[in-house]
């Protein structure tokens, strides 16, 4: 690696270096109390796969460039220089982690691996050796923003031949459309993913509550958060930003995706509106009585994979249970404590990676395909596009004889008239 | 030899508490005046109070208990003992009427609050050398814990010696002239600390201890400033 690549990776590290990184960076001991916490390693268990481990990869090139001992005396904190080596061992540390923050319950500091990987992720993108294909699905993304009007005809042709399946799963007003877009002044704008799956069911359950909704234009996923780079991260965000001040809406609906749920209700900032999940959503609409569920639709026990970007890394835990409560008598929580539950193993970029990580995702999640043959129950839903992705893997591959749900799918199933 | 008992036990005394203030107050001043990260880092659920639920998570240590209950033991007794020491230390240099509420001799614990420091000291150091700890660990790991057992070693030898062995060479007025006059910029060293037998013990504890304050504003051990604030993090 020439110097000048290095000067610059190293001022992407710098740039990374707020507060909070900073006290991640000082703070840890190596007490070695998080290797128990990660799924990789609870599943294959080498040294690298341990939160701290990881960390210290990126920790070793921080005490090198940017403190003291790093430079008096180099060797007390191993401390790495920034090399090519260096960036193939930054690859495997994170791109093996999905982000899922399970360590930050077991750390007697809470420091935040994922935070650390950030930077991993950032020089990496830095030195143009991160995955080429998330990297092109931002790009496609922001694209996507910049000229709408070439994908506008296309994507309206695609919306309206779905409308009929909408009026299938739930009959609305006559005169009303069923995938409203582009709706000036309503109060609710919901940003699906690309695919039917992520429009029909929401779309049904909108109209039966008498939303007043409409469609955004964009997707809601974030491959720029999957790659770790800030500047894509924002782009993909702002066009969503800018479409719900255009329409004035009141609220922004995030589909079942973790990750976008989770930059937008975190990142965004203060807003004009407000950012919901569509799980919260749907457990308000069951509490004011706006929709009613069949509960003898599904036979057989439930049980619920809390995505991490949604639960432990955003808190919405009470509400997929209300849900679910109005599906099912016969609900099974897998973990006693949702902030333990094992992370799906498909997180941070690893299921839009395809078959290229299909191996190791299955290798390092042997826990969580433990984790829900232990409850037993016959249907296991989700609310996040990637958990839904992995755990259909795994149930194919553990052989694990569930069926793999979408909740938003659930309640749009079960859907009763009063 | 005196000469070198001198500059131990005073002009790198000075130098050591010089590094050890200046250097936690500008790493401090240099972290803190970093920005803040622009979201929220908290990890769900939580309940009540969030500040409550950091100081719990800094002085409780409440995931060591509940994932390593035997590291907890050991972390307890460490920090506890830690902080008694402390409290022995700041006593030789006067009297605290506060710090006497439980009316005790200087040192607290007869003897024993050194001892299961010692022990701690070890049981950290020793479970370093097992995997995976040990292929987690770094140099300065071990020589911290080293640096930190050798001090506690040989200061608590001096209060063995005193205690369960009734040496009265060098007795606690003898500690308390020297540390006195070193805390009144008026350094004298009493014939007892430079010239009994058990003098070695002293400068050697000095020696350590000065080289663990000189180190401690660059190493990992300023988790003690920083569990609070990184533990705040985690509760938003």
């Amino acid at each position: 690696m020439d110097q000048n690549t290095r000067d610059e990776l190293l001022k992407l590290f710098q740039g990374k270096l707020n507060r909070a990184m900073r006290f991640y960076l000082e703070t840890c001991s190596r007490c070695g109390l998080c290797t128990k916490a990660c799924h990789v390693h609870e599943s294959m268990p080498h040294v690298k796969y341990i939160a701290a481990y990881r960390a210290e990869i990126v920790r070793r090139i921080y005490k090198k460039y940017f403190k003291g001992q790093g430079k008096a005396w180099s060797s007390v904190g191993e401390s790495k220089e920034l090399t090519e080596m260096a960036l193939e061992e930054l690859y495997e540390a994170a791109y093996s982690c999905t982000g899922c923050r399970r360590c930050m319950v077991y750390c007697p500091f809470g420091i935040d691996t994922q935070m650390i990987m950030s930077i991993a992720k950032l020089l990496l993108v830095g030195a143009k050796q991160e995955p080429e294909i998330l990297t092109m699905l931002a790009d496609t993304s922001i694209e996507k923003g910049k000229s709408l009007d070439v994908f506008k005809e296309g994507f309206l042709q695609g919306i309206k031949s779905l409308e009929q399946k909408v009026v299938e799963k739930w009959k609305g007003e006559a005169d009303a459309t069923p995938i409203p877009i582009d709706v000036e002044g309503a109060d609710l704008l919901y940003v699906a993913l690309a695919g039917a799956h992520s429009i029909i069911p929401a779309a049904a359950i909108f109209n039966a509550a008498g939303e007043h909704w409409t469609l955004s234009f964009f997707e809601a996923v974030n491959f720029g958060a999957f790659v770790g780079d800030p500047t894509k991260t924002k782009l993909i965000m702002n066009r969503i930003i800018d479409e719900a001040k255009r329409l004035r809406v009141k609220e922004v609906c995030i589909c079942e995706c973790g990750t976008a749920f989770r930059v937008m209700k975190q990142l965004s900032g203060k807003q004009p509106f407000k950012v919901v999940s569509i799980t919260e959503l749907h457990a308000r609409y069951l509490r004011e009585g706006r929709i009613h569920l069949d509960k003898n639709r599904f036979k057989g026990s439930i049980t619920y994979h809390d995505p991490c970007q949604i639960a432990r890394n955003a808190g919405i835990i009470d509400e997929p249970r209300y849900i679910l409560q109005q599906l099912t008598d016969d609900f099974r929580d897998m973990s006693p404590d949702p902030k333990y539950n094992w992370c799906c193993g498909g997180g941070g970029g690893l299921v839009a990676l395809g078959e290229e990580t299909l191996d190791f995702r299955m290798k390092s999640s042997s826990v969580k395909a433990d984790q829900v043959r232990e409850t037993g129950a016959k249907i296991l839903a989700t609310a996040c596009e990637n958990c839904h992705a992995q755990l259909s893997d795994l149930n194919d591959h553990y052989k694990m004889g569930v069926d793999v749900q979408f909740l938003s799918s659930l309640v749009a199933d079960a859907l009763v008239h009063a | 030899m005196q000469t070198v008992y001198y500059i131990i036990l005073v002009p790198m005394v000075y130098l050591a508490f010089a590094v050890f203030i200046l250097g936690t107050a500008i790493r401090l001043v240099a972290l803190f005046r970093r920005p803040k990260n622009p979201s929220t880092l908290e990890i769900y659920p939580q309940k009540g109070s969030k500040l409550l639920g950091a100081l719990a998570d800094t002085f409780l240590l409440p995931t060591v208990r509940k994932h390593n209950p035997l590291l907890w033991v050991f972390l307890m007794i460490f920090h506890i003992s830690f902080l008694l020491l402390i409290i022995g230390h700041l006593e030789l240099l006067g009297d605290f009427r506060i710090f006497q509420v439980w009316e005790h001799e200087i040192f607290l614990g007869r003897g024993f609050i050194g001892l299961l420091l010692c022990i701690s000291l070890l049981f950290f150091l020793f479970r370093r050398f097992v995997s995976p700890n040990r292929d987690l660990s770094v140099p300065e790991d071990y020589y911290l814990l080293i640096l930190l057992f050798l001090t506690v070693l040989f200061g608590s030898e001096m209060d063995w010696a005193r205690r369960w062995y009734d040496y009265g060479e060098m007795s606690v007025g003898d500690y308390r002239e020297y540390l006195t006059t070193l805390w009144h910029l008026r350094p004298a060293l009493p014939d007892a600390v430079t010239m009994s037998g058990h003098s070695f013990m002293l400068v050697l504890h000095v020696f350590f201890g000065n080289l663990f304050l000189m180190f401690f504003p660059f190493t990992k051990i300023m988790h003690s400033f920083l569990s609070l604030p990184v533990n705040k993090l985690r509760r938003g």
